[in-house]
């Protein structure tokens, strides 16, 4: 491999990873823990109790709309598990004449929504998005259009992409040095770590890439179905194939017990289901439609069954994907990992994490390798400032953001309006505070000061919890809840070394760096990255 | 099952690490013979191939591969921070 080509992915992947590395670093953070998205749905709303008869719940969700919305166009009731917080479920209202029908503009609506909890109740729970906020922060954004962030964040991901391929080239050692951590070596500490999150979960790295890019494809490149179809309708109506639609009679005709149509589906699929949909409820014309469960299978394209409503027969089953949609729907499933159970979540969380090290082992690589070249490195040019500096806001102030949203989640009183944006809106207030502090005081001091909060909040949060409430880490240990006793644990952990890491960068003295500069610089020239 | 797999790729990355001079000079105070080095190769590429098959037992063929894939990153990585972190005897490192 000649020398020049080497040199120029040097570049590409200096410069890619740079401009970048924020926008990823953000969502690797999201994403990872987004793996734990049910769990967090769980561990935010500390009212309700474990889900330990789903059926108690179905049967409460159809009485509960039975009432509520006795009319409505549709329902939509998911199934609970133990692992979810219950039945959050919603349901669409009979189009007013006249009024546009424009698809799911019901589904942010609150008073069209409700949680059903454990006992087939309406579920007293504080307001919040729970750990669904992380898993649309990852593709979404926040405070923008969502065209807008999907187009940057793809676009991020194609960048990743790039990054990943021309870092393998760039860093020609990773595999020879496969073993390699020299610690305490100031650069080459930083490359050597860099290398070891990126080499050691590279299979994740490439995968969670490109199927992240198979998740936004038709956004991304719209050419194929631009060319083959002529209207949204076709390509939704190919894609996700449903039961042909029928027309309202009008005659009234009662509901049959849902709990029969899901013990049936669940027989017949010979496995969970995720989604109950109850179309015009209470018409002769009522038809019930049961997705299977992502849990369950590979794909995220799961299999659908639907039945009349009235007299429980099967009318219509999802016939087998063809072999495109099966491998991109193979493809997202393996994105999501929604099939992976407590151990498989741990493998990705943990992948995450060296993804998350990764980018900002990179991010802060940039600035280490560029101090020790500068002219007079106690007046660094613009530049090197604004990327210092972002680095600090970024890679410091998201996780003391994140920590202060878990925060405002316990303490934020139950009563307030829009609860469940304030705690989103105290997540950014916190980084932004953070980000204004990082750009005026010196990054050696504010490094370790937001690692320090952001350990404090996390070491704080199980503390609370034991403390002020009746599900602290031990009690829910005791009655064997490991999933919310391994969200406060993993609080705990994190937290801790948030504390060790700003003990480790407030005792750094860069002595060593005056030494090694004046014996390395002209060789460190020379070599652009290893 | 999935605990053998990984144990055996953990063996698998601890073998072929300690098949590299720097890290057999760490442990054991000398570099590895050219036979020493060879067994030790052999010995880690055969327990990775290894690894696959209990995978496999235990999830089947869709699965089986997935899971494997995340236990070979796992194993590589409690190999890497075993051989680094851990002191060795007589080492000056911290």
């Amino acid at each position: 491999m000649s020398k020049g080509f080497r040199q120029s992915q040097a570049f590409l992947h200096t410069w890619s990873g740079l401009l970048l590395g924020w926008i990823l670093f953000l969502v690797f953070v999201a994403g990872t823990i987004a793996f734990w998205r049910e769990g967090l749905n769980r561990w935010m709303r500390p009212e309700i109790a474990r889900v330990e008869q789903p059926m108690r719940v179905l049967a409460g969700a159809q009485a509960y709309l039975a009432r509520k919305a006795p009319d409505a166009k549709s329902w939509i009731i998911p199934v609970a598990t133990k692992r979810s917080p219950g039945a959050q479920l919603f349901w669409v209202p009979q189009p007013k004449p006249g009024e546009e029908r424009g698809r799911g503009r019901s589904r942010g609506r609150r008073d069209t929504q409700a949680l059903i909890g454990a006992d087939g109740q309406v579920a007293q729970a504080r307001e919040t998005r729970g750990g669904e906020f992380f898993y649309r922060f990852h593709f979404d954004l926040h405070y923008m259009p969502v065209i807008w962030a999907r187009w940057l964040v793809g676009f991020a991901t194609m960048v990743m992409l790039v990054a990943i391929i021309s870092g393998i080239v760039t860093h020609k050692k990773i595999f020879k040095d496969f073993f390699t951590l020299r610690r305490a070596r100031g650069q080459r500490s930083w490359l050597d770590g860099h290398n070891a999150t990126a080499v050691l979960a590279l299979p994740f790295h490439l995968m969670i890439t490109y199927t992240g890019l198979v998740t936004l494809m038709t956004l991304l490149m719209p050419w194929a179905v631009v060319a083959n179809y002529t209207d949204q309708k076709t390509v939704f109506a190919a894609l996700f194939p449903t039961a042909a639609a029928i027309e309202r009679t009008g005659r009234p005709a009662p509901l049959i017990d849902l709990r029969r149509i899901a013990t049936d589906a669940q027989r017949r699929l010979g496995a969970p289901a995720s989604f109950i949909e109850v179309s015009d409820p209470g018409d002769a014309a009522a038809r019930v439609s049961v997705s299977q469960s992502a849990n369950s299978m590979l794909s995220s394209r799961t299999p659908q069954l639907t039945y009349d409503g009235v007299t429980g027969r099967l009318v219509w089953r999802s016939p087998p994907p063809g072999a495109a949609a099966e491998t991109a729907g193979a493809m997202v499933g393996l994105h999501a990992g929604r099939f992976a159970g407590n151990g498989g979540r741990w493998l990705y969380f943990l992948c995450g994490i060296a993804g998350t090290l990764m980018i900002a082992s990179g991010l802060v690589l940039w600035t280490v390798k560029r101090r020790e070249r500068l002219p007079d490195p106690t007046r660094p040019h613009v530049g090197f400032r604004v990327v210092e500096r972002l680095n600090v806001a970024v890679v410091g102030g998201f996780p003391l953001g994140i920590a202060c949203f878990f925060c405002a989640n316990r303490l934020l009183p139950v009563t307030l309006h829009a609860r469940a944006d304030w705690e989103v809106h105290m997540l950014f207030i916190a980084w932004a505070l953070a980000a204004a502090i990082a750009f005026v005081a010196r990054p050696a001091r504010v490094w370790p000061s937001l690692f320090a909060a952001t350990g404090v909040l996390l070491v704080a949060l199980p503390v609370y919890d034991v403390v002020a409430t009746d599900r602290g880490l031990f009690a829910m240990l005791a009655i064997g809840d490991l999933m919310i006793a391994g969200i406060d644990a993993t609080m705990a952990l994190f937290g801790i070394a948030f504390l060790l890491l700003a003990r480790r960068v407030a005792r750094h003295r860069p002595a060593a760096r005056r030494v090694r500069s004046a014996r390395t610089a002209p060789a460190a020239m020379l070599e652009p990255a290893e | 099952m999935n605990i053998v797999s990984l144990l055996l790729t953990t063996a698998a990355f601890g073998l072929l690490g300690l098949a590299t001079d720097a890290h057999h000079r760490r442990r054991f105070g000398h570099c590895p013979q050219a036979a020493q080095r060879r067994l030790l190769r052999n010995g880690g590429w055969l327990a990775l191939v290894g690894s696959v098959v209990p995978a496999i037992l235990s999830r089947g063929w869709i699965f089986g591969p997935i899971l494997w894939a995340g236990v070979v990153m796992a194993g590589a990585g409690i190999a890497f921070l075993a051989l680094n972190v851990i002191p060795a005897r007589g080492d000056t490192r911290s």
